[in-house]
């Protein structure tokens, strides 16, 4: 073959001398390499991730044996916290107490983007109420949901609305001033191309502003969420009698640390999941989103 | 007859970023006539962009009477369709729902809407790219799909604003042909602003040169070449020569 190709006549036309399926043969082998590659790549990323988690707990559970005046008490290692997480779980204890946070968090986060999202779209379009509103707003923002506490257990008592109250205040700052900012900065060109093509200022809100700010919306969400998840624990610390906070407070009291430890995990394995569930439904509501 | 557009004696005055006062146009008169091709070409800061501004309602003339059918122009509307530079299609929809957006406000049922929508998809070519949204497409198929938006509510008069000053030389002289065919089949008048002097005498049927500090007119130029234009005729040179001559003096 290599004498043919550097023959006059045919590297004129090379290819002519080549069967055409020569041509798929490499394709597929191409693509069939590229997806083996893609695989060992993925799999060999999920083996070093499980690796990590696995390194952590051996570290942990070496800890008390390594460093001698260490109290097991105080530091607990894996293998007597795993114990404890499945009588927890088998009791149904922590389901429950997860379950009941969760929808604390759910309402209050709820209440707190209809409200943020709607004080965002007035704020950002009419100057009157931005001007009006600005002072209070920004006050308000600067106070820190965790000093509420008290106060929130006397207007509200100890029941779920104070709980609820609290969250939807912490949760209420940023996803409105994320609203504000998208709001007000949705470029005029959109606004005018609406307006030209026969738009009523309802529709140019709803059908235009809304979800071209969507992406600044989303951003205000997933912080709100953060921020909810805070407020749960600093409201269920005190003056609670359920919840993942509550749990984390009690065990605190009856000495036990290995509770602690599952309520402390707990809270970071569920903001974690939240995390990833917000990520997911928002590619899946917003295709066009990553397209952008 | 009342022109479709009447222009008498316009001015406009800006605040610039340091709180002096600058003219954006100064006392301008022009007509636009029912079916014309009108090009407005002229440098930048003459004042081109703020007449379309003000004969799509975006903006108010400071001095002046701005004139549609005869009456006076109170804000945008239907009835003029706006093409812009980039970027004003709808991130978040499809072609097709970019098409539809109009008709949708409407309330036009589905079906009609759908009927619409193939219609113009199919005039400009893009009914493979139906489904893509805005950041999927190319510069030249987004200005396409944003002309057929602006075309849905069969305006009177289509105002274009540089719409192809963003896109690559070859694709912007098959969007200018494209353009004529829509104009020369649906019979509306168009305003286009460009900075490109053989643009202006491919597309327009009359040139209006404005000059800057302050925006005014300075030559309307009747241009009687027949469509299609060849650009590489002796009478497109020697017209391309005469804009350009009294662009530069």
């Amino acid at each position: 073959m290599s004498a043919q190709t550097t023959s006059k006549q045919d590297s004129s036309n090379p290819e002519a001398a080549i069967d055409p399926s020569h041509w798929q043969e490499q394709e597929q082998s191409f693509l069939r390499k590229l997806n083996e590659e893609k695989r060992r790549k993925a799999i060999s990323q999920l083996a070093l991730n499980l690796l990590g988690v696995l390194l952590f707990l051996l570290l942990w559970e070496a800890t008390p044996h390594v460093i001698p005046w260490m109290n097991i008490l105080l530091f607990p290692p894996p293998s007597d916290v795993v114990g404890t997480l499945v009588e927890l779980v088998e009791s149904g204890e922590l389901l429950e107490n997860i379950a009941v946070s969760m929808r604390r968090v759910l309402f209050g986060f709820v209440i707190a983007a209809v409200l943020g999202i709607v004080a965002g779209l007035f704020t950002g379009r009419i100057a009157l109420v931005q001007h009006l509103s600005d002072p209070v707003l920004h006050g308000m923002r600067s106070i820190p949901a965790i000093a509420l506490v008290p106060l929130s257990l006397l207007w509200f008592g100890i029941g779920e609305a104070s709980k609820v109250a609290l969250i939807s205040w912490g949760a209420f700052f940023p996803i409105w001033l994320n609203t504000f900012t998208g709001v007000r900065d949705v470029p005029p060109v959109l606004v005018r191309s609406a307006k030209s093509l026969g738009a009523t200022p309802y529709q140019t809100m709803f059908n235009v502003i809304l979800p071209a700010s969507l992406p600044f919306i989303l951003v205000g969400l997933r912080q709100g969420i953060g921020i909810a998840l805070i407020v749960l624990v600093a409201a269920e610390l005190a003056g609670a009698s359920s919840g993942v906070g509550y749990m984390v407070a009690t065990s605190h009291q009856l000495f036990r640390v290995d509770i602690m430890f599952i309520g402390i995990a707990t809270l970071g394995f569920l903001g974690y999941m939240v995390d990833r569930l917000f990520t997911f439904l928002q590619s899946r509501i917003f295709p066009w989103y990553s397209s952008k | 007859m009342t022109a479709l557009i009447e222009i008498k004696n316009v001015s406009k005055i800006y605040a610039t970023s340091d709180d002096s006062a600058t003219w954006a146009l100064q006392g301008v008169s022009v007509n636009i006539e029912q079916g014309e091709f009108i090009c407005a070409i002229g440098p930048s800061g003459c004042g081109k962009t703020t007449l379309l501004n003000i004969i799509g309602g975006f903006i108010t003339p400071t001095e002046g009477d701005a004139l549609l059918n005869g009456n006076a122009i109170e804000g945008p509307g239907p009835d003029r369709g706006v093409v812009f530079q980039e970027y004003a299609l709808f991130s978040w929809l499809t072609s097709r729902e970019n098409i539809e957006f109009p008709m949708r406000l409407k309330g036009v049922s589905k079906a009609d809407r759908r009927a619409m929508s193939d219609k113009y998809l199919e005039m400009i070519n893009l009914t493979h790219a139906a489904d893509r949204y805005p950041g999927e497409l190319s510069g030249g198929m987004r200005q396409r799909v944003a002309v057929a938006r602006a075309l849905v509510n069969e305006p009177q008069l289509l105002l274009m604003d540089e719409p192809f000053a963003a896109v690559d030389a070859m694709t912007r002289t098959s969007l200018q042909e494209e353009v004529l065919r829509l104009w020369e089949k649906l019979k509306f008048s168009v305003l286009f602003i460009t900075h490109n002097i053989e643009e202006a005498v491919f597309l327009s049927s009359k040139i209006i040169i404005m000059s800057p500090h302050p925006g005014r007119i300075k030559e309307i130029v009747p241009v009687d070449l027949p469509y299609p234009r060849d650009r590489t005729s002796p009478d497109f040179g020697a017209l391309y020569a005469k804009v350009n001559e009294a662009f530069h003096t």
